[in-house]
């Protein structure tokens, strides 16, 4: 039948005021974020403390590793160390899980109204924020205790934020995309990052990979902003160039990959919701 | 042309990804040869073709039998789901109700599902809290409405949906099956209310299995059977055409019901037909004609007297008619032979609908019955009317005031 059919180019189009679509997006979008932060932590009795205690058990957990093997830490106090690692990882990898099934958890809407699907992973990610703002507040915390100086340095950090929040939307939304379709990949997703904690440099400094292998490990898009985050906070300074601009790099080529595979996928959502 | 709202061309809708042809052709080879019962392609569309034009200010009724793409169509329009293949495109802002609920988050109020739903219909926040009072009132869910989606039912679900839809204003309304909510007043507020949106110059397409809603509220109707779009005229004539498919897969149905047969081997049937006022076989019987069933068969042994009776039970199996030969006097010694038996049916009041014939010998002065056939033919009553029952035929009405005085009292003596 197919051979004998010519079939036109499948194409949706729905002409209505652009701005209204793009109040539309950020009506939505924040509507999601604040049902995504209000409803996370209900029905749980520490409710928002978990957004505290996760980086904080983490590190616990990185500091009495730290008392069997000898893990360098720039010689800066490891606990300051770890944390301010720990800080952009968590939300990384707290909103690449959140991602995953974004699309699944919000079937009615999917299935009921035309969104860009973009949307779902993007609350998810901004939701996200949330946690990692309250996460901050211990950094600051601790930065005051161990009197660590501050300086003009910190104004890199709404840079940096953008930076990991791009870097976890490039790999949140393609699993959400493939996920959606297989759930294999939302299941692989905590092996993933447990994996690429490893080639991070989270518990280790970056200066503890070897030399000729460093260009290659900056390509993750992780390490500039741990190492960005890590001269702000800790060092006063402004973030190293090459692991930076690699990572935004990096982060630029994964979107431009992700994306349209997303958008690609996102048509046919409502079909296997 | 440019009061078109809503254009679609060539559009094709299978679920699920569009696997590329190559993937496809490997697939199936790869099928033919293992013969594995993969359902890793999914070859049944959903829609086929479809071409479609519809105007501003419109009211489009869709028919068809379950799974004949209705709905499809309509998440296709609402840009839920991407087309396989084809064109669609709309002009204005569309709002989808589908799948009869607007509960969006089933923990959030019904007030904050309609803020989301506003929200979602890009509707800024001032313009939702303006609407929000009236959508409240229309709704009629009293203190439900600030209780959490989950806990209502589903009556209540598609009210609150409904009434979001009636009051956002928005140039395509797509409403699925969503007019058997509420009670009759409430019904009759949602009429009223799509009829205000159809004067305001909305488009509305309006999927319903109330065919009297249907018939009611578009004017414009189209039937979808298999996801091909088969008819488009008036409203009326989609919903004659629809009832046609009924009746006929009912009649098919029936025909293949396995019979229940009693038989001694002293009757032969051959065949029999339906035929009309020409003698030509039909399948189809006009409401109000005439029509006769014809038997072919063979007796073998002789008969002092026999006796035939004809029944005919309409789908729901309720006996509509049954005669007896030997009543109707027909007067004939049964020696053994091969003869035809016709019955006339020359008044024909059956309704609308699928019907088979129950067929039966026997020999009138032992009571014996040789040959008992359920479905010996069946056959569908097909005709544009509306009206419905078991018997068919118009009455006379006649509405004549009543002067005052002639009643006791004004109080109603029913209801």
């Amino acid at each position: 039948m197919s051979g004998t059919t010519q079939f036109i180019k499948s194409s949706y189009i729905n002409v209505s005021p652009r701005s209204r679509k793009r109040s539309q997006f950020a009506t939505v979008l924040r509507a999601l974020v604040i049902r995504d932060v209000t409803s996370r932590y209900r029905r749980s009795s520490l409710g928002m403390w978990w957004a505290f205690l996760q980086p904080l058990i983490l590190m616990l957990l990185f500091n009495m590793l730290r008392g069997f093997v000898n893990i360098p830490s720039d010689g800066i106090p490891y606990i300051l160390f770890s944390y301010s690692g720990l800080l952009p990882w968590t939300f990384f990898t707290n909103s690449v899980a959140a991602c995953g099934p974004s699309i699944i958890t919000n079937a009615e809407i999917i299935k009921k109204i035309a969104l860009p699907r973009e949307v779902f992973p993007l609350a998810a990610v901004t939701a996200t924020l949330f946690d990692f703002v309250m996460s901050g507040i211990v950094m600051a915390i601790l930065m005051i205790y161990y009197a660590v100086p501050i300086g003009w340095a910190l104004l890199w950090i709404p840079a940096l934020v953008i930076l990991m929040g791009a870097a976890s939307f490039a790999v949140g939304i393609l699993i959400a995309g493939l996920g959606t379709f297989r759930k294999d990949f939302i299941f692989a997703t905590p092996f993933l990052t447990q994996a690429w904690l490893f080639i991070t440099p989270v518990i280790y400094p970056l200066s503890s990979v070897p030399e000729k292998w460093q260009s290659i490990y900056m390509l993750n898009p992780m390490v500039g902003v741990i190492e960005g985050f890590r001269s702000v906070l800790l060092k006063a300074q402004t973030p190293a160039f090459e692991p930076l601009a690699l990572s935004a790099l990096t982060t630029a080529l994964l979107l431009g990959l992700s994306w349209p595979v997303f958008r690609k996928l996102s048509g046919y959502f409502a079909d296997v919701l | 042309m440019s009061d078109v709202t809503i254009r679609i061309e060539g559009l094709w809708k299978r679920y699920g990804l569009p696997v590329p042809e190559l993937v496809r052709k490997s697939v199936l080879a790869a099928k033919k040869i293992f013969g594995s019962k993969n359902d890793f392609l999914n070859e049944t569309w959903a829609l086929r073709d479809i071409n479609l034009e519809v105007r501003k200010g419109e009211t489009l009724g869709i028919v068809g039998r379950n799974g004949a793409g209705k709905s499809t169509l309509l998440k296709v329009l609402a840009g839920v789901t991407a087309p396989t293949h084809g064109k669609v495109e709309i002009f204005g802002r569309i709002f989808p109700m589908i799948e009869l609920n607007a509960g969006l988050h089933m923990e959030l109020t019904g007030r904050e599902n309609v803020r989301l739903l506003g929200a979602v219909m890009g509707l800024a926040k001032d313009e939702i809290e303006e609407k929000l009072p009236g959508i409240e009132d229309f709704c009629e869910l009293g203190s439900w409405f600030d209780q959490p989606v989950r806990m209502y039912s589903s009556g209540m679900l598609g009210r609150l949906g409904f009434g979001v839809a009636v009051n956002i204003q928005s140039d395509v309304v797509l409403i699925d099956e969503t007019f058997a909510v509420g009670d009759l007043k409430f019904q009759n507020k949602s009429l009223a209310r799509v009829k205000e949106m159809r004067e305001s110059g909305a488009t509305i397409l309006l999927v319903s299995h109330s065919l009297e809603t249907l018939q009611f509220v578009a004017k414009r109707g189209i039937l979808l059977e298999q996801g091909q779009l088969i008819s488009d005229g008036t409203s009326l004539e989609a919903i004659n055409a629809y009832e046609k498919l009924v009746f006929r897969s009912e009649q098919q149905r029936l025909e293949h019901r396995v019979r229940n047969r009693i038989s001694s081997e002293d009757v032969y049937i051959y065949n029999a037909r339906l035929f009309d006022e020409n003698g030509e076989s039909i399948k189809e019987v006009i409401s109000g004609e005439p029509f006769g069933i014809e038997v072919d068969l063979h007796l073998n042994r002789a008969l002092e007297k026999p006796m035939f009776s004809m029944g005919l039970l309409n789908a729901a199996g309720i006996l509509c008619k049954w005669n007896i030969s030997e009543e109707d006097g027909l007067e004939a010694s049964g020696e053994p032979n091969r003869y035809i038996l016709k019955i006339w049916y020359p008044e024909n009041r059956l309704a609308n609908g699928a019907y088979e014939a129950h067929f039966a010998t026997r020999d009138a002065t032992s009571f014996e019955t040789l040959e008992r056939i359920a479905g010996i033919v069946s056959f569908a009553v097909v005709g544009p009317k509306r009206a419905r029952g078991i018997v068919a035929g118009t009455c006379e009405w006649r509405l004549t005031p009543v002067l005052e005085g002639d009643t006791p009292n004004g109080k109603p003596a029913i209801g």
